[in-house]
């Protein structure tokens, strides 16, 4: 009996409308901990090659980890499936009180296979597991949804994940509202979801999660608040969000305008932190269990888009809808976020879409539709392209939906170059020409392009990482780094952490957590060595999944055109720079030089079982 | 009137005058839980702001939070309706359940107006706040000072006397 675990996991299959309950094995808690491990290792061993994501045998999970729902600060969930807009393994995190709420109702996580015969969702109370009709909820928003289930289950304090009509309409960039403002964004968990013609998944639990040494668990927690006060970046944090980035990364060069042409926006400072503040914020809200309160929570309350309650504008979807997209009006900006989340699609692959259509358009690769004006700084174009795209109204908004990779297949080769994506991901607001660890960084991320998986921004612009001086702009000694940050990122995914606590707290903590909550020994070393076992096994899935080591690379923008402005000026990632840190990486990480993971490598990770002819 | 006092200012349950009870300053939550974690930790050795002595209510896409504590009433609802009589009010002035005399047949947690009288899923017993002896852990849990030990200055006897 492992402690701070519930040991059960609920598996659902849709097609034969059953469920069961089966333990959750040892073997995954000791190897694999928790979170995005549990998903890895489920996924890997669920799925076979040709299994497609919007397939009934693809696997839609939301997993939680040892932490998750104890008083252990900034702790989450995640949704892990096959992505539908990269074809390759997906994770995708969640706050709010979702991920807290599956353990009180007695799961380490939910796995959902099959496919619904009609519109469906499912309810779980503790044991009781109901599988409901939700043919009348289907073309509902995700907030719609929400209100229509808890008054129909006659409970305000059910929590619940819901798609909008985006996931419905199976768009590979839809997300998983998990009320309230906090989704399980990228990737397209929510189409996957809409495959299955699962509307929500709605949870409520009354058990109790319970640790193995309450006194010392209890003095973990205070440490792991205490070094949350005393970091800088927490403190920022709670003050302002992540919309404190916005000024920071336009000073810096790294804030994509117009489809990342550029790296600094003359108006920054209307979207950052200083124009949400005025305009938007009233108060503070925070996830459960967290006291770094960074969702800044209000309203637009005047002009022409007033009325909306909005969170905040978080830096990736201020960036991405605003200064991509040349949108300096924050509540202009707030009402297109919305608008996202209420279809319920990725605010960032949307705003990188967006910002894509409107340079096809001036650059005349594809058609204006009539009496829309689509160039950069038309809020108005935006709107139309966000309902066109997830209503599928017209020809334009079905192309676009896709995603800018298949779109720019869809229209030809030059379009390809003002594509922002890796792996199909659309980009992260981290432009990386001015800094060429973040590029390797996107360049291996096991998602596609996504800035989370190890962020080198701070460390490359101070110059120095574990005490070795950088050059953020060599491509030189890049590699031990990131993978060293994807690594203890990936690691620590498995309890599960969001990335704002691990800001001040330190792995030591994070090790006593885990020990006196479970009654396990943990070293601070277990996070790294469990990230890296997790790391490789994702990478033999992708694998397996057709990809390779071609599509570790960057948007052709970023790899051909210098940077025109900022502190990077003149800087690209050259095609020799991404040989070279890819090359660099790969020998770092024990794999061959086509990103294959040696035998000796998966062997010293225990996992050279992925191999079938071991 | 509402006299917000520090905590430390009370040693003792004896020291307790007359109606202490905890403000909430809705203005100042969150909406976090870490109030409720606490609580519940205290009284159930695990888990879930589910089965803690105080409410949190999210409103409006959480824009607001408003937490709910026992007002330790003068007229409590929780104690008239007891037919075991374990519901009294002790020298301080604070509502207290006698848990040998708890019957655990439910009727104060159905009747608590402000829905803050919780059963143990195991026994069916009832628990409420107490105050934790004059120094309520959600009190000191609270990251932004959304909850405050206050006083009463119109109930029964004067403070201090």
């Amino acid at each position: 009996m492992n402690e701070a675990y519930t040991n059960n996991l609920l598996m659902i299959d849709l097609s034969r409308k059953t469920h069961e309950i089966l333990p959750t094995p040892d073997a995954l808690t000791e190897d694999f901990i928790g979170g995005k491990g549990f998903g890895a290792k489920l996924l890997f061993d669920s799925l076979s090659p040709d299994t497609t994501p919007f397939s009934e045998d693809n696997l839609l999970m939301f997993l939680t980890g040892p932490l998750t729902g104890t008083m252990a600060p900034a702790m989450r969930g995640c949704v892990v499936t096959k992505s539908p807009l990269t074809g390759i393994f997906l994770d995708s995190y969640f706050g709010g009180s979702l991920g807290a709420e599956i353990k009180y109702a007695g799961y380490d996580g939910i796995i959902i296979k099959g496919c619904a015969k009609k519109p469906s969702y499912i309810w779980i109370c503790d044991s009781h597991i109901e599988i409901c009709d939700a043919t009348h909820l289907w073309g509902t928003h995700t907030l719609e949804a929400n209100r229509l289930i808890k008054k129909e289950l006659k409970d305000d304090t059910v929590k619940i994940a819901t798609i909008g009509q985006a996931g419905e309409k199976k768009i590979p960039f839809s997300l998983i509202c998990c009320e309230y403002n906090r989704q399980a964004g990228r990737g397209g968990a929510g189409a996957v979801m809409g495959s299955k013609n699962l509307k929500a998944v709605a949870v409520k639990g009354t058990g109790l999660v319970r640790v193995h040494d309450p006194a010392a668990f209890k003095k973990a927690c205070q440490t792991a608040v205490k070094e949350l006060e005393k970091s800088a970046d927490v403190d920022a944090l709670r003050l302002a969000g992540t919309a404190s980035a916005v000024e920071f990364a336009n000073e810096a060069g790294l804030l994509p305008h117009k489809n990342y042409q550029f790296g600094t926006f003359a108006k920054a400072s209307n979207i950052a932190d200083n124009g949400q503040s005025k305009h938007l914020w009233l108060g503070s809200s925070a996830c459960m269990g967290c006291p770094i309160r960074c969702s800044k929570i209000g309203a637009v309350r005047t002009g022409k888009y007033k009325g909306i309650v909005t969170d905040i504008i978080e830096y990736e979807s201020a960036a991405l809808m605003g200064s991509n997209l040349d949108i300096p009006d924050i509540r202009a900006v707030a009402h297109l976020v919305k608008l996202c989340d209420l279809y319920g699609m990725d605010s960032m692959s949307t705003g990188t879409v967006i910002g894509f259509a409107m340079e096809a358009c001036e650059k005349g690769m594809i058609a204006a539709p009539d009496g829309i004006d689509l160039k950069f700084g038309n809020v108005d174009a935006a709107e139309y392209l966000i309902h066109a795209m997830a209503n599928q109204e017209n020809s334009l908004g079905i192309l676009l939906s896709k995603g800018v990779r298949q779109a720019a297949l869809d229209i030809g080769n030059t379009s390809e170059k003002i594509a922002m994506h890796t792996k199909g991901l659309e980009s992260p607001a981290w432009g990386p020409r001015g800094i060429s660890g973040m590029a390797l960084a996107l360049m291996t991320a096991d998602r596609g392009g996504c800035h989370q998986r190890g962020f080198t921004v701070s460390y490359e612009l101070s110059k120095e990482w574990n005490n070795h001086p950088l050059d953020p702009l060599s491509p030189e000694g890049k590699a031990l780094m990131v993978a060293h940050l994807q690594n203890y990122s990936a690691g620590t995914d498995t309890l599960v952490k969001c990335d704002f606590g691990s800001f001040g707290i330190s792995k030591e903590t994070y090790a006593r957590l885990l020990s006196a909550a479970t009654g396990k020994t943990y070293s601070p070393d277990v996070f790294i060595e469990t990230g890296e076992r997790i790391w490789n096994l994702v990478r033999m899935f992708n694998l397996a999944q057709g990809m390779d080591a071609s599509t570790d690379t960057l948007p052709r923008r970023f790899v051909e055109e210098p940077l025109p402005d900022g502190p990077g000026k003149g800087h690209r990632i050259s095609k020799k720079d991404m040989a070279y840190m890819k090359q660099e990486y790969y020998k770092t990480r024990g794999w061959d030089e086509n990103g294959v993971p040696l035998d000796k490598t998966l062997k010293r990770l225990r996992i050279d079982y992925v191999r079938p002819d071991q | 009137m509402i006299f917000p006092i520090k905590i430390e200012q009370l040693n003792s349950q004896q020291e307790c005058a007359i109606n202490y009870f905890i403000h909430t300053n809705f203005d100042k939550c969150t909406g976090c839980s870490i109030c409720q974690l606490a609580c519940v930790m205290d009284l159930f050795n695990g888990y879930n702001p589910r089965l803690s002595r105080l409410v949190i209510l999210h409103k409006k896409e959480n824009l607001y939070h408003f937490p709910i504590v026992c007002n330790q009433c003068e007229n409590a609802y929780c104690m008239n309706v007891c037919p075991a009589k374990a519901i009294k009010r002790n020298a301080s002035g604070v509502v207290v359940i006698d848990s040998d005399k708890c019957i655990a047949c439910g009727l104060c947690a159905q009747y608590c107006p402000l829905g803050v009288v919780v059963l143990d899923p195991e026994t069916g017993k009832a628990f409420k706040c107490e105050l934790c002896q004059g120094k309520p852990l959600c009190i000191a849990a609270c990251p932004t000072k959304a909850l405050e030990l206050a006083r009463k200055d119109n109930c029964r006897g004067k403070i201090n006397e």
